[in-house]
């Protein structure tokens, strides 16, 4: 038992997939996931997944972006070493705006890239999934639903046939 | 120290030079020519300077051994780091020139003019504040050499002993000095030996004016000329402002007329009749341009207009000329007030005629008096000259000694010197380097290593007469000898110091006191009486002077080398020629009509056109010789005729000169040294030339504003009104600005500067005094081609009205104009270039880091960029640039490559003046006004640049800029410039337009 | 209702694919044997780059007298080739990002390795403002990093938002670039043979296993990624253009740069995309993927940008005549009639009238036209830097201190290694990186439609 971790089940396309996944999610299932070569349009309604939080996250970041860069700069040439150039006030806010606009950019960037390696848990080079070597077909031009053994429905037979049912072409187990 | 001894700063790349030179330096410089005779060897003598670029340590070694009193009120004993003030005197052309010399911890390093002396007020030229520069010449001569061998003082003085016996027919030849030491020493020569002559050889000097003047009179007589007297003055190819005995004297009297202050002001007049465009030509309220050889035909014609004695009657072909007709109207209604001048080279009729015209104005008495010169030879020593050279030849002298001068180079074509001397068996020469006449001499012949005059004992006679003594600086560097000591070793047969020959010519004189204040208070030449007796005579020369017809190739001292005298010196190379803008070389200057007979255009750049890369040539086949030059243009310049300047193509000035420009003096003739009649030809090579100003026009924009003085008089404020600044203007009276400006604090002074456009004559001291203050490198002739040239203060010029005609020219000092709203500090990514509370646009040189944005942004292109490590080439690498480095100013940073320079109004010294106030005060940080003055103001011989503190409303800098005729450069801009100008003048007489 | 009116759009990949075979056309390539010609073009890039590190080598040494900058012409090639770079380096994230933006489904045939060329250019870019400054030594002082003179940079300077500007594009860009990448890297480890390139390139992919709740939060990033380049890359070169419009300088002091450079940069941008994309399709028989309607895409976008380039050279002049002020009018008598015309009228022509011929849908879709004129509007883009910036310092206010600049072969060596420095990359990238964005091409394939499929079985 402990040494499957999961059944993979492969279907022919992309249409076939997404019905599979309506199958399986209507059956109840939690810990598992359907594997594609490309984002398929549709498949996060047929897997019932909750809309991403990414947003936030670079929301946050933006906001710490623009504070900080705000900070920097008033702070810098006001407060820490405010100097007479060319006769302008210390805090210059229109000369201000270009660095306060990058900052802002590029730390949102971070979030938005380092947030979605976060949320994927990426970078994860040791993954259960990499001991099969049909789901590798994943990144070429394999349709997979994978669902883990720790799932409480998970059952080995059971799920097997509720795959084949939804027209899987092929089932094979997946060892931990 | 590098083995190798660097091209110096001649060029940074020509590398290949250095063996050349090498092998030169080991002829020249045996191992043991270089022991100091001071007792240091040249090794510990480098040891106690130290090897790197820190400028102190020096004093221990080099400190004058006898007493020399400070100038000003400073304790005796040297507080590091306060600059000392002496006062000396220059010697130049048998005059002197009452100086104030700043040393740090013994080292001279600026020269500033004495206000307490007569002939120098305050001001300088060109050539006194050069030659701290020379002083520090590594080229120049380390020690005695008989032939190839270098010898002691020893062995010179047993020499003179052996050599100069009574019964030994002896011949001297010397440059002009108004010593009294020297003539003591001249006098108990006269009778010493079984025959001696005495030449004085001054190759631009003023024997033709005291031959004119002896043709007049009946005796030699100097005319001193008082041009502040004057309302109408009339030059005859007399550039009196250009760099000479008697110029500062001459810009401050002239300036103080040229001063208009408010419309009841009055200003004098001056017309100048010449040929070449010169410095005095660009003052000209008129100018009569004709060939070189007719400036005398015009004088005659204007001395018979003017019923001058002898002209009675004389016509040429300027009789009846309408200009010389209302030049002779306007001389005659000044009624005493006018003044009349002809070049020192004109030939001596002309002189003659002068003095003529000026008793015929009534002008003797009032405008010039007439000095009797007690140290003048009553012979002809252009004639003696020649004599000499003949009986040295002959072998008619046992011996001969040359203090100073350098005949076998400047020396006129027909007179063969270097011949002559092999002649003589026994031959001393007293000179500063290994020069032309020093390499000519045979092989047993002496050179004595001539002494600066700021580090020997001497004395002298200014031009108007004040007596001066010349007191040492420093050590001779090079165990060098003055004149004095060498005639008393030859008269004595041992040598006795300076300092003892001066002081027993001044016993019984308040020594302290003249050593002090640099002058015998109260000494000047009488008025000589004089009557107008070689009338006649004068007619008759006159009639005699030969004219050309066709073309004519004229020979003119450079304004900046003279007779090539001071070719080694990097800062006078340097320095842009007053018209032409020309460094580093001489050229065949020509009208731009001439010009295009040699098929060369004119404007050479325009804002459609770059300038090419490298000059057309011509071949000037003159006096049996040809001249290869670049040709220049030069808009008013005579047409059908072509000016070229002496002093350059020298083999044996240093690295500095060596090879700069074509050496003219071959083409000259003794008989008519000023010009000659001459064919020339284009020829097909080019040849580049370093010039700082391509543009010759203004292109219509109102950078210089001018009006003649009636139009000034309608309209007070032309200048400011020049321009429309767009736009609303705020409470402070400043067109209003996008963001509120910074203040600046009460306590502070805030500096300004204001430039009258109408006293500046043009003349580039201030150039070089700023380099001379600041540590601003040499860079070199290819380098200044490329537009690199490093002066923090420009003169700009520009030439306006018909190019083919008679255009007048305009002179504009460019420093940095300290804006307020810089344009060039916001751009600074690191904040290197950031404003002072007192006003300054200052720059952070060790926070620079050259991204060249401030330069780029500059509207007036102040800013100048250390594009190499200029300084490293002449002050680490040179064969010995410790001695350089003895002339750079230790408050001022010397700058690494990669950095940003420019003028900061003399920040260190402004620092210093205000640290000193509020020590003095305990508060305030306000210098008293005028106190403190940047470089180029105190050396302007004209007064012309104003200074101060601006927030006090009465400094006398205030009220130029609340003067009608002050206006800002570029005010649309909106960048508020601290420096502002005063609108040119001039007085043209409204007969004449 | 039924199949029949259903009508797919134009297929943007030509030739009938599966999903394996588009995976094989690519993603095969780093495994087979490396061509010849690679070798030859590497080779010759090494020589240039060696070329450009000598004559760094030699700048560092003697300093930037070397080059043929003087008074008053302070700035020279350096800042023209760093413009220049700049300006191509706005085309790969422009596609990524607005044209994704924009559902423009035909991007993804180009925009894997516009984005390289993105990087690479904006890399040639960033070496000039590091070795042009006088003390290269000091150049990190650019940065607002803490030091012992206790000083911050000036804010107040653009050539400071130029710092920030640029080095944020190339982060933003290089992110984007290899979120792009994962899931193709995962291809890659999962089709390699070689142990030790499996081992790499799985590094890279950090795991990815395409599952769909992975896919969820990866398009969300890409398209918050896109949202934020877009405004971006407007603003890089809009700053770029500040160091001359906020400047005194006249030629430099105008309102219309921003607009114009940005215009200029895609143009330009465009234009090298042009010429790598003809060579890569040729060389690795792309032919299906990037089609003649991509070809003809671009070039319209190369006309477009072309025209409101010269829209704006044409303005400038009618301002400067409308403004009356004295300088201005001189400074652009000068550029049109001055020292420089050549350059004025050499950039004229290649950057208004030769994007001209795009008019023509013969000449939008000829390859030979495409590829010669997208090297012309380079040439032109390169010019027109030379003009904005020499021309204008050369004869600026007061004609005392104008003068005239011409480069030393030093100028030369250097632009020329820059390119050494780019195609050394370019390659590097074309042998071991997926040249196309595999999973985008999928995804645009109709088969990666779920509905395609039903649509063909027709139960609807």
């Amino acid at each position: 038992m402990s040494s499957t971790y999961a059944v993979l089940a492969e279907f022919k396309n992309p249409g076939e997939l997404m019905k599979a996944a309506e199958t399986v999610r209507k059956a109840g299932y939690t810990k598992w996931d359907v594997h594609s070569p490309f984002p398929i349009h549709g498949m996060d309604d047929a897997m019932g997944l909750k809309p991403s939080k990414l947003g936030w996250l670079v929301f946050g970041h933006a906001v710490l972006g623009f504070t900080g860069a705000v900070t920097l700069l008033t702070w810098a040439s006001s407060i820490a070493y405010p100097i007479n150039i060319s006769g302008k006030p210390f805090a210059n806010f229109p000369a201000f705006v270009p660095i306060i606009f990058e900052l802002t950019v590029l730390l949102s960037a971070f979030g938005a890239v380092f947030g979605m390696f976060f949320l994927n848990n990426m970078p994860r080079h040791h993954n259960p999934l990499f001991n099969s070597e049909t789901i590798r077909r994943a990144t070429d031009d394999g349709f997979f639903v994978v669902i883990e053994s720790t799932d409480t429905l998970y059952h080995e037979t059971k799920t097997a046939e509720l795959l084949r049912s939804a027209g899987a072409t092929l089932i094979e187990p997946i060892s931990a | 120290m590098s083995t190798t001894p660097n091209t110096y700063w001649r060029s940074l790349n020509e590398l290949a030079r250095n063996d050349e030179y090498r092998q030169l330096v080991e002829r020249e410089f045996p191992e043991n020519a270089s022991e100091l005779t001071d007792g240091y060897s040249r090794r510990n003598f480098l040891q106690i300077m130290g090897a790197s670029i820190a400028l102190a340590g020096f004093t221990a070694c080099r400190k004058p051994m006898q007493k020399i009193v400070p100038y000003t009120r400073m304790p005796e004993n040297v507080v590091h780091g306060n600059p000392l003030h002496y006062a000396t005197a220059m010697p130049f052309m048998g005059s002197v020139t009452g100086l104030v010399v700043t040393t740090h911890e013994g080292r001279p390093t600026k020269v500033e003019g004495n206000e307490l002396h007569p002939d120098s007020l305050g001001g300088t030229h060109i050539l006194h504040q050069a030659s701290t520069l020379d002083l520090y010449d590594p080229d120049r001569s380390r020690g005695i050499r008989q032939g190839d061998e270098a010898r002691t003082a020893d062995d010179f003085a047993a020499f003179c002993a052996s050599t100069f016996t009574r019964d030994k027919r002896v011949a001297f030849l010397s440059e002009a000095s108004s010593s009294q030491t020297l003539n003591r020493l001249k006098r108990q020569i006269a009778g010493r030996f079984a025959a001696s002559t005495w030449v004085t050889y001054e190759p631009f000097g003023e024997e033709n004016v005291l031959l004119g003047t002896a043709m007049a009179f009946g005796a030699k007589r100097r005319p001193i000329h008082h041009y502040d007297k004057a309302a109408v003055i009339a030059s005859f190819g007399d550039d009196f402002l250009a760099a000479g005995p008697d110029s500062v004297r001459a810009a401050k009297q002239l300036a103080k007329s040229r001063k208009v202050m408010s419309t009841e002001d009055g200003m004098n007049r001056l017309y100048v009749v010449e040929s070449n465009y010169t410095l005095t030509g660009t003052n000209a309220d008129h100018r009569i341009r004709v060939k070189e050889s007719e400036i005398a035909q015009a004088l005659f014609a204007l001395a018979a207009a003017l019923g001058a004695d002898g002209f009675g009657g004389h016509t040429n072909a300027f009789t009846g000329n309408g200009d010389i007709a209302r030049l002779a109207a306007d001389l005659r209604g000044a009624n005493g007030a006018a003044l009349v001048t002809a070049g020192a080279d004109q030939p001596p009729a002309v002189h003659a005629a002068v003095a003529a015209v000026n008793a015929a104005l009534s002008a003797v008495g009032a405008t010039v008096t007439y000095a009797a010169l007690p140290f003048a030879d009553a012979a002809d020593q252009n004639a003696a000259f020649r004599a000499l050279t003949a009986d040295l030849a002959a072998g008619r002298y046992d011996a001969l000694v040359m203090l100073g001068t350098n005949p076998v180079f400047t020396a006129t074509g027909d007179v063969d010197f270097k011949a002559a001397l092999s002649a003589v068996p026994a031959v001393v020469h007293l000179a500063s380097h290994i020069d032309e006449t020093s390499a000519a001499l045979p092989s047993n012949g002496w050179h004595v290593p001539r002494a600066h005059y700021l580090e020997m004992w001497g004395d002298g006679l200014s031009f108007t007469g004040a007596a001066s003594v010349i007191q040492p600086m420093i050590q001779p560097l090079f165990g060098a000898w003055s004149e004095i000591e060498v005639l008393s070793t030859i008269l004595t047969g041992s040598r006795t110091g300076g300092h003892d020959l001066v002081k027993q010519t001044w016993t019984g004189s308040d020594w302290n006191r003249i050593l002090h204040d640099g002058l015998q208070a109260g000494t000047s030449f009488p008025a000589a009486t004089v009557r107008l007796t070689g009338a006649a005579a004068i007619r008759a020369a006159a009639e005699a002077l030969p004219t050309v017809s066709g073309l004519e190739v004229a020979f003119k001292a450079d304004p900046k080398l003279i007779d090539g005298r001071t070719a080694n010196n990097g800062w006078l190379q340097e320095l842009p020629d007053t018209i032409t803008k020309i460094t580093w070389d001489n050229v065949a200057l020509m009208s731009p009509t001439t010009a295009a007979g040699y098929g060369v255009e004119f404007p050479r750049a325009s804002i459609l056109r770059a300038p090419a890369d490298e000059e057309p040539m011509v071949a000037v086949n003159v006096n049996g010789k040809t001249l290869e030059l670049a040709i220049w243009v030069v808009p008013g310049h005579a047409d059908n005729a072509i000016t070229v300047y002496t002093g350059y193509g020298r083999t044996h000035a240093g690295r500095v000169g060596n090879g700069i420009g074509v050496d003219v003096n071959p083409a000259r003739t003794s008989s008519s040294p000023l010009f000659a009649s001459a064919t020339a030809t284009r020829i097909r090579r080019t040849y580049p030339i370093a010039s700082t100003q391509d543009h010759h026009s203004m292109e219509g924009r109102p950078l210089i504003r001018e009006a003649s003085l009636s139009g000034y008089r309608e309209k007070p404020d032309f200048a400011a009104k020049m321009v429309k600044v767009p736009g609303p203007i705020d409470e402070a009276g400043q067109p209003i600005s996008l963001f509120d400006e910074q203040t600046f604090p009460d306590h502070e002074p805030q500096w300004g500067m204001t430039i009258d456009l109408n006293a500046c004559t043009g003349c580039g001291v201030c150039t070089i005094a700023c380099q001379a203050e600041n540590n601003i490198p040499v860079i070199g002739k290819k380098e200044v081609k490329r537009g690199r040239e490093m002066h923090w203060i420009r003169v700009d010029r520009y030439f306006s009205g018909d190019v083919n005609g008679n255009p007048q020219v305009v002179h504009q000092p460019i420093p940095c104009m300290n804006c307020e709203l810089a344009p060039c500090e916001q751009v600074c990514p690191v904040a290197a270039t950031t404003h002072s509370d007192d006003g300054l646009n200052q720059m952070t040189y060790n926070r620079c880091i050259g991204t060249r944005y401030c330069a780029n942004n500059c509207p007036f292109k102040v800013r100048r960029f250390n594009f190499f490590n200029y300084p490293k080439t002449w002050l680490i690498e040179g064969n010995d640039p410790e001695v350089v480095q003895m002339a750079m100013n230790p408050d001022v940073t010397v700058r690494f490559r990669g950095v940003m320079e420019k003028c900061t109004y003399c920040v260190q010294r402004l620092n210093r003046a205000k640290i000193e106030t509020k020590r003095a005060t305990g508060d305030s940080r306000k210098p008293a006004d005028g106190t403190v003055k940047t470089a180029c103001q105190q050396a302007c011989p004209s007064d012309a640049i104003y200074f101060g503190d601006i927030s006090d409303t009465e400094s006398v800098v205030t009220r130029t800029k609340r003067n009608e005729r002050n206006y800002l450069l570029l005010e649309e801009l909106n960048i508020r410039p601290r420096t502002s100008y005063l609108a040119k003048l001039r007085n043209p007489n409204d007969a004449t337009a | 209702m039924s199949q029949s009116t259903y009508v797919p759009e134009e297929p943007l990949v030509k030739g009938n694919h599966t999903f394996a075979s588009i995976t094989s056309l690519i993603a095969d390539i780093p495994e087979q044997p490396t061509p010849k010609w690679w070798y030859i073009a590497f080779g010759i890039s090494n020589i240039l780059l060696g070329v450009l590190l000598m004559s760094i080598g030699y700048l560092f040494w003697e300093g930037t007298g070397i080059w043929g900058i003087t008074n008053p012409v302070g700035w020279g090639w350096a800042i023209i080739n760093f413009v220049w770079w700049v300006g191509i380096g706005h085309a790969g994230t422009l596609i990524s990002a607005i044209l994704y933006l924009f559902r423009q489904g035909w991007r993804t045939a180009i925009n894997r390795f516009a984005e390289a060329m993105t990087i690479f250019a904006v890399i040639c870019a960033l070496i000039f403002p590091g070795i042009h400054v006088g003390r290269i030594w000091l150049a990190y002082w650019m940065f607002p990093l803490p030091n012992g003179m206790q000083m911050w940079p000036n804010f107040n300077s653009p050539l400071l938002w130029d710092v920030f500007a640029v080095s944020t594009y190339f982060t933003v860009s290089l992110l984007f670039w290899f979120v792009g990448l994962v899931p193709d890297f995962a291809t890659l480890r999962d089709r390699v043979k070689s142990k030790l390139a499996a081992k790499i390139y799985g590094f890279f992919a950090l795991g990815w296993t395409g599952g769909n709740r992975q896919w969820q939060h990866y398009e969300k990033a890409y398209m918050l990624l896109a949202g934020l380049a877009t405004p971006l890359v407007l603003s890089v070169h809009t700053i770029v253009s500040f160091d001359f419009a906020v400047s005194v300088i006249p030629g430099w002091h105008t309102t219309i740069f921003p607009p114009y450079f940005v215009a200029g940069a895609i143009f330009s941008g465009f234009a090298m995309v042009m010429t790598l994309m003809l060579i890569a399709r040729k060389l690795y028989k792309l032919e299906d993927i990037m089609t003649l309607d991509h070809i003809e895409k671009v070039n319209m976008v190369i006309l477009v940008t072309g025209n409101m380039v010269g829209f704006a050279y044409i303005m400038e002049f009618f301002i400067a005549w409308y403004s009356g002020v004295t300088y201005e009018k001189a400074a652009f008598i000068n550029r049109a009639m001055g020292p420089y015309a050549w350059a004025y009228w050499t950039m004229f022509l290649c950057n208004v009238i030769s994007p001209q011929f795009f008019w023509s849908k013969k000449m939008r879709r000829s390859i030979t036209a495409s590829f010669i004129l997208s090297i012309v509007v380079n040439i032109g883009m390169w010019f027109e830097r030379f003009v904005i910036t020499v021309t204008s310092l050369a004869q600026d206010f007061l004609p005392s201190s104008w003068g005239y600049y011409s480069p030393t072969k030093w100028d030369m060596l250097t632009y020329l290694g820059t390119f050494g420095l780019f195609f050394t990359f370019f390659l590097l990238f074309l042998r071991f990186l997926p040249m196309v964005a595999i999973a985008e091409v999928k995804m645009v394939m109709p088969q990666a439609d779920p509905h395609h499929t039903d649509a063909h079985k027709g139960d609807h």
